[in-house]
């Protein structure tokens, strides 16, 4: 009976091997679209705000999620902000260890209410901090394609 | 049962398009919005959300239910997602319908949303692996063959041509052309015109079925207390139905959806009805295939076996005859984002009742339509009745 079978490695488990073979092709939505621009045209981000809530919403939206607003108000925020919480990886998916450990951080932009979730570089393991100074680092505006990875990372404000 | 009263109130729909600029939240965003707006109720209003969409694979996002919900209105409400495959569209009012029947909330958003041009190369790649995958999907299944081995049975069982079937895609595309929110309307399509189109899995053409699309419906469902301060032209929901087959679906005989009876007949029981063929005067079958729309017909009792393709022949389901079926277009002509297309359906009943339906108006004040949808593997049915007054 199979559930008695004993099987030691995962190999010698009978088994048949199938894929689920669809991709997707996203679309970035209308604010997304506004949003993406930005950042790979000027280097900026670009938020909405909801007057009512007193909310700014970075990556923005189109509409306000607390009162069903719609939002028409763009407004500039970061490239600043302060870390909110942050993890070091060190370990792959896979189980490997990283040749480098990943950085990886809560960012709240300067006039956001939101929170960025995003990657920082350029900063010893032992200066990490919540509450920390952080600015974003775009890419060379050529290298840039409408990605959340044409900003490289964000590193301490002084460095 | 001790059920209080539950009317449709509001209802708002995005346009259904191959493929919509709009994110998936964004499409739930402005149907929801559109839907509180045409009662004049606001978020702070609504008690709890319903959200119906079908497999997570077309929006290419797991958990696409939380990923759905801010669109959808449910920040910090109960939020409950529901999904029963092409059913889905039918059974998210119902579920929304029990939530306030219950007494549990007095005012529920249900909201449907599709946005299946994000499944790539095509939806029908993720359909691939709702089957078994050790004694099915080696072959290679998808909807349209399945489907096409139905349609053969059907048209085998009562000697049936493809140009009597034809009429419902040519019946339906040509009532969109005056839905402003239609993708496929077209008011000059013919018989020839979908007998030429290209063969997909015989018996199925290219015209006989449904396009992939993006949309979104919401409705705003309300108890009586409730509804009656918001409305005067209340749409109550008199009865609601649903049933599944077995999951071996080779095992049907694909003749007769025999779920979709089940189905009707709970939905009939619970509005009173004895009398279908008289007493349902508008009615919104799911149409995701010409054929389909005869074979539910047949399940909902509105027609005998065999005969639907008759009465579309003689005109007794065009949108001026003794029982319009699909005045909205359906899904052939309007579109078929899955979960949103059924509940277009029901905001259509809604529509007409009201005498709100613009060009598709049908004549003579009907007082009360029925929707139904159908999906999982192929082997559930749901079914809504609404009626005005009473």
């Amino acid at each position: 009976m199979a559930l008695l079978e004993k099987v030691d490695k995962n190999i010698e488990a009978r088994a048949w091997q199938g894929e689920i073979p669809i991709q997707s092709r996203y679309t970035c939505g209308l604010a997304g679209e506004k949003f993406f621009r930005e950042i790979m045209e000027n280097g900026r981000f670009a938020g909405t705000h909801c007057a009512e809530c007193e909310y700014t919403y970075v990556p923005p939206t189109i509409y306000c999620e607390r009162c069903f607003a719609k939002l028409d108000e763009w407004v500039e925020v970061g490239p600043e902000g302060t870390v909110q919480s942050f993890t070091v990886l060190l370990v792959a998916p896979d189980g490997t260890p990283l040749e480098e450990p990943d950085i990886l951080a809560l960012i709240q932009l300067d006039g956001a209410d939101s929170v960025l979730v995003h990657r920082l570089g350029k900063v010893g393991l032992d200066e990490l901090a919540i509450g920390m100074r952080v600015k974003a680092v775009f890419k060379p505006k050529k290298e840039r394609e409408g990605s959340i990875l044409d900003i490289v990372h964000f590193v301490p404000v002084n460095a | 049962m001790g059920l209080r009263k539950v009317a449709v109130v509001g209802a708002g729909m995005t346009k259904f398009v191959r493929r919509a600029q709009e994110t998936g939240k964004e499409l739930a965003y402005e149907a929801a919005k559109m839907a509180l707006d045409s009662c004049e109720l606001t978020l702070d209003d609504v008690d709890g959300v319903a959200l119906g969409t079908a497999p997570d694979a077309f929006d290419g996002v797991h958990m696409k239910g939380e990923y759905l919900s801010d669109g959808a209105g449910a920040w910090r409400k109960p939020f409950m997602r529901s999904y029963v495959g092409g059913g889905t569209g039918v059974f998210a009012p119902i579920q929304g319908w029990y939530h306030v029947a219950s007494g549990l909330f007095d005012v529920c958003l249900v909201v449907c949303e599709e946005k299946m041009s994000s499944c790539q190369p095509h939806p029908q790649g993720a359909f691939l692996t709702i089957f078994d995958h050790t004694t099915e999907r080696p072959l290679g299944p998808n909807l349209l063959w399945i489907f096409a081995l139905e349609m053969n049975r059907y048209m085998q069982t009562y000697g049936l041509q493809k140009k009597d079937i034809a009429l419902v895609s040519v019946k339906n595309k040509r009532n969109a052309a005056d839905h402003p929110c239609a993708l496929l309307g077209d008011p000059n399509i013919t018989v020839e015109d979908v007998l030429k189109s290209e063969v997909l899995a015989w018996p199925v053409q290219r015209l006989d079925v449904s396009p992939v699309t993006d949309g979104a419906v919401a409705l705003v469902l309300a108890a009586e207390n409730v509804a009656k301060r918001i409305t005067d032209k209340p749409v109550w929901i008199k009865g609601v139905g649903w049933s599944l087959d077995t999951a071996y679906w080779t095992n049907r005989d694909l003749y007769y959806p025999k779920y979709v009876e089940y189905a009707a007949r709970m939905a009939y029981e619970m509005a009173g009805i004895r009398e279908p063929r008289k007493e349902i005067h508008i009615v919104e079958p799911y149409d995701p295939f010409d054929y389909k729309e005869l074979h539910h017909l047949e399940g909902l009792l509105l027609a005998d076996k065999g005969e639907a393709p008759r009465l579309t022949a003689e005109g007794v389901t065009a949108r001026t005859g003794n029982m319009p079926v699909c005045p909205s277009g359906g899904l052939l002509g309007v579109g078929n984002p899955i979960a949103a297309a059924g509940l277009m359906k029901v905001a259509e009943i809604f529509w007409q009742l009201r005498g709100e339906a613009g060009k598709r108006q049908v004549p003579g004040k009907p007082i009360t339509g029925l929707a139904q949808a159908w999906g999982d593997l192929m082997q559930v049915g749901t079914v809504i009745i609404l009626g005005i007054g009473g």
